[in-house]
């Protein structure tokens, strides 16, 4: 059943292969934003009370710096997701019905492609950049001591729930594509979505600096599962039992999430009007 | 088999003002307008036979197609294909059936024509024997081998046409929906099409709804005809039958001398309507009503007619003259 969706991975994979150049400028303009942000919580650290020193909501300057380090990393290779542009694009052009009258699923055919999507950066962009960013702030001594085996787990780890991540991006992605039958217009939206996964998965600011209330709230929704908790694994700052629960909470809200598309795009498809006759 | 029962289909349209004052006012009160684009059709379609679904624009073809292949959902009624509702099992119904929309392409725009096929070959998981045998088939029929390595976006627009085609049969369905398959295509590529339906018609024997506005598809193709205006069937039968229903109506045109003409000309009988079209005389009657044999005797001996044409009421007319008595029932009942 699986394997009608193999072209749709494979598609995934060539786009990201045909748009690396696209890509390579975007690392560079990520690059300078890592900078810009080292720089600034270089500067909080130093203004603050105890100094370049001291430990602000568990995190010292050096973990910091890893910290953001990581994300953009992570986010670089994790969220190269045209899903919800190209749900978009297919309600407004009419080419959805190209899909409905083949014998897949519109949600599968967007899995497949966002997983080889996924498969090619990691290979092309994750691989040299995660072992890049993790020998040079080892080697400052910015992390933890990298040692096997422990650290392998949470390699382990840190590789799954970036796998969660990037799938339950894909089911968001989703969500909020599908509610462009409603709206008919996915600019809205894609910056709705975008804003509040920034904000909610500690891409911006670990989920410590924020204030208990929204901390407690935040901790069990999704969104911490789409940035900061993977980055903490991979840090070892969660140990392999906080670690799997993470990876574990992620799990649940795909399957969680999964379901509500299914019902959503049901009554969506409802809503279908194709253009002409 | 398909089974159509009471099939309705209901759109909402916004009633938007004109102009800025308009826009901003329909922000805050929307009001809906129904537009029943199928009202309550039913027919039934056996295995092995080829319908044409006619009638003239926004009549409601297009709806009722994206609705037999689960594109739409229908308001209510019901349609089974081979047993299954498209709506509830959409991927199950998708694997029998083929469509073509032809406005439309489903194949992928950058990737060489070969490459689209083999994407379908993936997705209907269809055998290699099979893939093969298709393959040589459609290649035949349909003449696309030449411009299988080129991208799609490079072909021409019957090439283009005739590839779509093949992309819909690849599978071997048991049904296929045609809708507007020769629009803007060049009586020769109209032709091919026409002849690969048929061959698949009789090789495979699958069952073709198509919709068109082109006649001669519809008398090249059909047995049978459904005739759909605003939403509801007036026709549906076949196509003799349909023509029978205005009689056997035969017209001559005949070449004359130039003294001759329609309202001095010697009258044979009230059946016979004489008007005269670009200096020839047009003789208009029903061969079922006043023999030919004595019609064309009057031409020759008392219209001293040096020439004649005879010809059958055309579909095409049929249709209009169909149509019009529909709208000016209209137009009464208004």
């Amino acid at each position: 059943m699986l394997k009608k969706y193999k072209p749709f991975l494979r598609a995934g994979a060539m786009d990201t292969m045909a748009y690396r150049f696209n890509i390579l400028v975007w690392a560079v303009i990520t690059v300078c934003q890592v900078a810009c942000l080292v720089f600034l919580w270089l500067a909080v650290y130093r203004s603050s009370e105890g100094g370049i020193d001291a430990v602000i909501h568990g995190f010292t300057y050096r973990e910091m710096i890893s910290y953001v380090v990581l994300t953009t990393v992570f986010g670089f290779v994790t969220f190269n997701n045209d899903t919800l542009w190209n749900i978009n694009t297919d309600i407004k052009k009419g080419t959805i019905g190209n899909y409905l009258i083949k014998p897949i699923s519109y949600r599968g055919k967007f899995a497949a492609t966002s997983l080889g999507s996924l498969l090619m950066m990691t290979l092309m962009f994750g691989v040299p950049l995660y072992t890049a960013a993790l020998a040079v702030l080892g080697s400052l001594g910015f992390l933890p001591d990298l040692t096997f085996p422990a650290f392998f787990a949470h390699l382990a780890l840190f590789l799954l729930s970036g796998l969660c991540a990037s799938l339950l991006n894909d089911t968001i992605a989703y969500i909020f594509g599908v509610l462009c039958f409603y709206t008919s217009s996915g600019w809205g939206l894609n910056s709705l979505k975008e804003t509040l996964v920034a904000f909610l998965s500690g891409t911006l600011l670990p989920l410590a600096f924020f204030p208990a209330g929204l901390r407690e709230a935040v901790s069990i929704m999704p969104f911490a599962g789409m940035s900061q908790n993977p980055i903490l694994i991979l840090m070892m700052k969660y140990d392999l039992a906080e670690s799997l629960r993470a990876v574990a909470l992620t799990a649940a809200w795909i399957v969680a999430l999964e379901l509500f598309a299914k019902l959503l795009f049901s009554h969506a498809i409802r809503k279908v009007t194709v253009q002409g006759g | 088999m398909i089974e159509v029962k009471d099939l309705t289909k209901v759109f909402r349209k916004p009633i938007r003002g004109s102009g800025l004052s308009g826009m901003v006012k329909t922000l805050f009160s929307r009001k809906y307008e129904e537009v029943r684009a199928v009202d309550g059709i039913s027919f039934t379609v056996p295995d092995g036979e080829i319908v044409g679904y006619i009638g003239p624009n926004g009549a409601g073809k297009s709806t009722t197609i994206k609705m037999m292949c689960g594109i739409l959902t229908p308001t209510s009624g019901s349609i089974l294909i081979d047993g299954t509702e498209p709506c509830r099992k959409r991927q199950q119904v998708a694997q029998h059936i083929g469509v073509v929309f032809g406005q439309k392409t489903q194949l992928w725009w950058d990737i060489p024509l070969i490459e689209s096929f083999k994407v379908l070959k993936e997705i209907y998981q269809i055998p290699d024997a099979d893939y093969r045998e298709r393959m040589a088939f459609l290649g035949e029929v349909l003449d696309i081998t030449r411009f299988l390595s080129q991208p799609v976006r490079t072909l021409s627009l019957g090439e283009r046409m005739r590839a779509d085609l093949a992309a819909s049969m690849i599978h071997n369905p048991r049904i296929l929906f045609l809708d507007e398959p020769t629009i803007g295509m060049d009586v020769l590529v109209k032709e091919k099409i026409r002849l690969a339906i048929h061959a698949l018609n009789r090789t495979y024997g699958t069952t073709v709804v198509l919709t068109t506005h082109d006649m001669t598809d519809i008398e090249d193709l059909c047995s049978r005809i459904i005739l759909l205006e605003k939403g509801k069937i007036i026709y549906d039968g076949p196509l003799t039958d349909l023509k029978k229903r205005f009689g056997n109506i035969k017209t001559l045109t005949l070449t004359v001398p130039a003294e001759v003409h329609a309202g001095t000309a010697p009258v044979l009988s009230p059946e016979v309507a004489v008007s005269e079209e670009d200096g020839r005389l047009v003789l208009r009657f029903d061969a079922d009503r006043i023999p030919l044999e004595q019609v064309v005797q009057y031409a020759f001996r008392d219209l001293r007619a040096m020439d004649m044409k005879i010809a059958e009421i055309s579909i095409g007319d049929v249709v209009k003259t169909i149509l019009e008595q529909q709208e000016a029932e209209h137009a009464e009942k208004v």
